[in-house]
């Protein structure tokens, strides 16, 4: 009689559950943990603040945004298990990486086999996003193959001239190497005379070999694109070998906090991101979101990023909000930045990238890390 | 005799169906757990019962996965071209892992087999960037039957017969006079060289064995995931490995899928734990260290204080309900 | 000339981490494939220090007799209970080991670049040492530390009364045990040094460089310098590692960059294939009988 009483008990309930409030369901999967999640964890953290702010000031027309984040620690074969899991079981209609380029391809195939868009926030952007873009596949972060290295060489050009000897340095990961790679290409072809690029292993006991084969070949500037790492522990052996030439290495997360570390008035940092030191109204935004959280505020940028594109998704897509309705709306996407970057982040049906790139340039000025060159803009074709 | 076959049947019965109750992330953990098993038979039977240090172990997954993916991408091989042809790598290289064998003992036969694992990196991360594939090597499902093998129900039938093959196959090896040349060359060469064994061709099979059915493993870990990527095969992988054959129970055959199965939940089960905390965003950035410690914990547990694995546990149990009265 | 110094102190890093190999494998006759984590444990020590002591001199020195000790209860709390067990088992408690003190270190000190040098107030400046060559200070410090270090040991194991019995631990456990030497004691005092020289090796070069996880790859790459001269030689360690850090260096320099991962390996199997137990080890009964 009583197991009969319980079970009626649990059928009268079940109704009242069922009129909680339905909520938008994005799904993430990100190296939270492990090895990488230096350069990933901060901007989930950033996301998750920016979707917290949101749900509390009412969320998307009084529904909230339900994220849920799983742990891929940078490995494939997690990415894999994560997208399973946020497709099938959780049923979500935006999926992120914010992982490491590894686990970008089973992400990619589990996406597009279940129809759901997958946003890169954070991580390289594939070249799948560049136009002709295939479907389903967007991505916010700053950096962008070739881009990058395009505006970076206009740089040096404007500021040397084309009569120079370039270091060039990579760390031995597929992304940097090609990337650094294509760049010498492209130094050729203006004139510049380019080095054989100098390829620095991960796990390094120390720089200073790799660096005296960049001295003793002669350069007058180096640049690098890789992880911070790399970037940084290159510039300081090339800095205690005495050489005293000109540095340009990608902006980093980590870069506004270490140029003030570092204090090597002739060491660029080129980015998309600005700077925090500006205190634009929206950095004071992140700065308060931030107080209390694991990781500092000024390397969260990415993150808000993120959630900026995911909230105009969810907006434009409306409700009921499916992943056929969240790509329609993903297609035709305008999101202001409010700053973070150099204009707004614009995607067409063709390009899910941006349809403009913006760079800037820093370094420290002896006091505090200026801006050398302001935004420039690089249409995306 | 019918006494054991009640509750063995009562298993098969409970393993075949698995799929009508269980969510599909306890599926894909079943899979992965026979998948493990596989690899882990492999390993039982080199150093269990052959008595060989291996520390290898990743470097031959890595190389059945990677040949199944090149041959995926490259000339568009099916499945069942793929499977024997990592194998076939598997044979070939347990030949080149297996040689130093011959020579070397304890350490200096595990160092060696350590750096082979790194070479065996090396040219993957090589190949994986020569070719292009920096984002790893991406496999279609595999087509079984007519049928495209993509959620983890699909798979489970395949990987279960797959694991018992390998589980019969071993046990039928391990009582044929092969498993028995091993079992003597394991502690006692000399003697097993003046019982007229043949002791390098009896070494050599069990490394060009154990890599194939290892290099098979990891071929079909390669088409279940649907990709291929050189980040996956690290030292850790072959320690996990290592670790499933010990704590399941040295020189058992059924240690090595209690093991398989100990160090696949393991990260689950610390998660599902940690999860029931009261707890912030803090120890979840901190989820993968926790795994790490407590791995290693455990790994120490069982090798100071109980070599004799989950197996020996069961049999002291055993002997403590049976034996005192 | 240039290359002549990087050469020096790329020998001098790895050198002063393998003496650890070597000392542990000489007198033991265990295998430590933790030396790596361990050598990590006592860079973080030293951050741990400076965060109370600001004062370089009194700071290193704490953290190098802080590791001496764990050193020496990492063979009275764990390896103890592995003497006379296989060969397998106590390799593999040393590969545990490490793993659990990489999580341990992570959920204490979280995975980020940390500076120990920053609170200790050093900052690494380079000179000129000869002509067309510059040094970092903290490198030159490095490899008169290790100079020092090796003159000691070599000092120590042949002149004094305890390098003797550690020697003759080494050689005949069996017979030095019957002879009154203390063993246990013994075993704990070399795993205390050889914590000791890789926690140094570990500091100096976290304060060059900052100090993160890779740390503990810079150990596993010490390991076929040790092996390359033989496990249980010092002198074959300093050689070995001279062979390995030269190699690198010129192969970084004139060949690929990306060999120097992959080539001490390559230059351990090949020691293993012609000469298992390395230049000046001794010959170990490895063939049948």
């Amino acid at each position: 009689m009583r197991p009969f009483i319980a079970l009626l008990a649990a059928t009268a309930l079940a109704p009242v559950t069922a009129l909680a409030q339905e909520a938008y369901r994005v799904g993430l999967s990100g190296a939270l943990t492990g090895p990488a999640a230096g350069s990933y964890a901060p901007a989930i953290e950033g996301l998750q603040l920016y979707i917290e702010r949101l749900n509390a000031a009412g969320g998307i027309d009084g529904r909230p945004v339900e994220l849920i984040v799983l742990d891929d620690t940078g490995e494939p074969s997690r990415g894999a298990t994560n997208s399973r899991r946020l497709l099938g079981q959780e049923r979500v209609s935006l999926m992120i990486n914010a992982s490491l380029s590894s686990t970008f391809a089973p992400m990619i195939a589990d996406a597009q086999r279940a129809g759901v868009p997958l946003l890169f926030a954070s991580s390289a952007c594939p070249a799948e996003v560049y136009p002709p873009a295939q479907p389903l596949l967007y991505c916010s972060t700053a950096f962008a193959a070739r881009y990058d290295s395009r505006a970076t060489l206009d740089f040096v050009q404007e500021q040397a001239g084309t009569d120079i000897d370039l270091g060039l340095v990579a760390m031995a990961i597929p992304l940097s190497r090609g990337e650094i790679e294509a760049a010498e290409g492209l130094a050729r072809e203006r004139g510049m005379r380019p080095q054989a690029p100098t390829i620095v292993p991960p796990p390094t006991a120390d720089y200073t070999p790799f660096a005296t084969s960049i001295q003793q070949a002669g350069a007058d500037w180096v640049y690098a694109w890789a992880p911070w790492v790399t970037q940084v522990r290159t510039v300081e052996a090339l800095r205690r070998l005495g050489w005293e030439g000109n540095y340009i290495a990608w902006g980093h997360i980590e870069a506004e906090g270490e140029l003030a570390r570092l204090r090597d008035a002739n060491l660029y940092a080129i980015g998309a991101n600005s700077l925090f030191s500006e205190n634009l109204p929206v950095h004071q935004d992140i700065r308060a979101a931030a107080a209390g959280s694991t990781y500092p505020a000024d390397q969260m940028a990415e993150g808000w990023i993120a959630g900026m594109v995911v909230e105009a998704a969810l907006r434009a897509a409306g409700w009921p909000a499916d992943g056929a309705a969240v790509n329609a709306a993903m297609q035709g996407l305008n999101v202001d930045t409010q700053g973070l970057r150099g204009g707004p982040i614009q995607f067409t049906a063709d390009n899910h990238f941006r349809a403009t790139q913006y760079y800037r340039v820093y370094r420290w000025n002896g006091e505090a890390v200026e801006v050398v060159r302001d935004w420039q803009a690089y249409s995306v074709e | 005799m019918y006494k054991r076959l009640v509750p063995i049947a009562l298993a098969v019965c409970g393993l075949v169906a698995l799929p009508i109750w269980a969510s599909t992330s306890a599926m894909d953990i079943a899979n992965q757990i026979l998948l493990a098993s596989i690899g882990a038979i492999a390993l039982m039977l080199l150093t269990g019962f052959a008595g060989q240090i291996s520390l290898g172990h990743a470097g031959l997954l890595a190389a059945g996965a990677f040949t199944a993916g090149i041959l995926a991408r490259e000339v568009g091989a099916p499945f069942w071209v793929g499977i024997p042809a990592a194998g076939a790598t598997g044979a070939m290289l347990g030949l080149i892992f297996g040689l130093p064998s011959l020579r070397l003992r304890g350490i200096y036969l595990a160092v060696s087999t350590l750096a082979l694992h790194f070479v065996v990196i090396y040219l993957g991360g090589e190949y994986e960037t020569r070719r292009g594939f920096s984002t790893g090597i991406l496999i279609d499902p595999p087509l079984v039957f007519g049928r495209e093998l993509w959620d983890p129900r699909d798979w489970y039938p395949l990987l279960l017969v797959c694991a018992g093959l390998t589980w019969l196959g071993a046990r039928n090896l391990l009582r044929a006079r092969t498993g028995r040349s091993w079992a003597a060359i394991h502690d006692t060469e000399p003697v097993a060289a003046a019982l007229g064994i043949h002791v390098a061709r009896a070494k050599l099979t069990a490394f060009v064995i154990s890599s194939t059915i290892t290099a098979m493993a990891g071929a079909l870990f390669a088409y279940y995931r649907g990709f291929v990527s050189i980040e996956a095969f690290s030292l850790f992988v072959t320690i996990q490995y290592v670790a499933m054959i010990i704590i399941g129970g040295m020189g058992t055959l059924i240690g090595a899928v209690l093991g398989a199965a100990f160090v696949t939940i393991l990260p689950h089960a610390i998660e599902w734990g940690t999860s029931l905390l009261p707890t912030s965003r803090a120890l979840a950035g901190s989820i993968f260290a926790i795994n790490y410690a407590a791995f290693g914990v455990i790994m120490i547990a069982f090798l100071a204080l109980e070599p004799g694995g989950l197996v020996g546990i069961a049999r002291r149990l055993r002997g403590l309900i049976r034996g005192r009265g | 000339m240039q290359l002549i110094v990087n050469i020096v102190v790329l020998t001098s890093i790895y050198a002063l981490v393998s003496c650890g190999y070597v000392l542990i494998y000489r007198v033991s006759r265990v295998l430590n494939l933790a030396h790596g984590e361990l050598m990590m444990v006592g860079a973080y020590l030293l951050l741990v220090t400076a965060g109370y002591v600001t004062n370089p001199m009194v700071a290193i020195p704490l953290a190098a007799i802080l590791s001496l000790t764990m050193g020496a209860l990492v063979y009275l709390l764990l390896m103890r209970r592995m003497t006379g067990e296989s060969v397998l088992a106590a390799i593999l408690t040393t590969i545990a080991l490490g793993i659990l003190l990489r999580g341990l270190i992570v959920i204490f000190f979280s995975a980020a670049h940390q500076y120990p040098s920053v609170p200790l107030g050093l900052h690494s400046s380079s000179i000129q040492i000869l002509p067309g060559a510059r040094i970092s200070t903290l490198s030159l410090v490095l490899v008169l530390v290790t100079a020092a270090v090796y003159g000691s040991l070599f000092a120590a194991l042949r002149l004094s009364r305890w390098g003797l019995r550690m020697r003759a631990a080494g050689q005949n456990p069996l017979l030095a045990a019957q002879r009154g030497i203390n063993l246990h004691f013994i075993y704990a005092l070399v795993w205390g040094i050889a914590m000791f020289t890789g926690s140094v090796a570990g500091m100096l070069i976290s304060l060059d460089a900052g100090l993160d996880q890779t740390l503990v790859l810079i150990g596993l790459k010490a390991f076929p310098a040790a092996l390359v001269g033989g496990l249980d030689s010092l002198l074959g360690a300093l050689v070995g590692s001279l062979i390995v850090a030269a190699a690198e260096v010129l192969l970084i320099q004139y060949v690929n960059p990306l060999l120097a991962d992959v080539v001490p390996f390559l230059i351990l199997i090949a020691m293993l294939v012609l000469r298992p137990w390395g230049l000046f080890g001794t010959r170990e009964a490895l063939d049948r009988v």
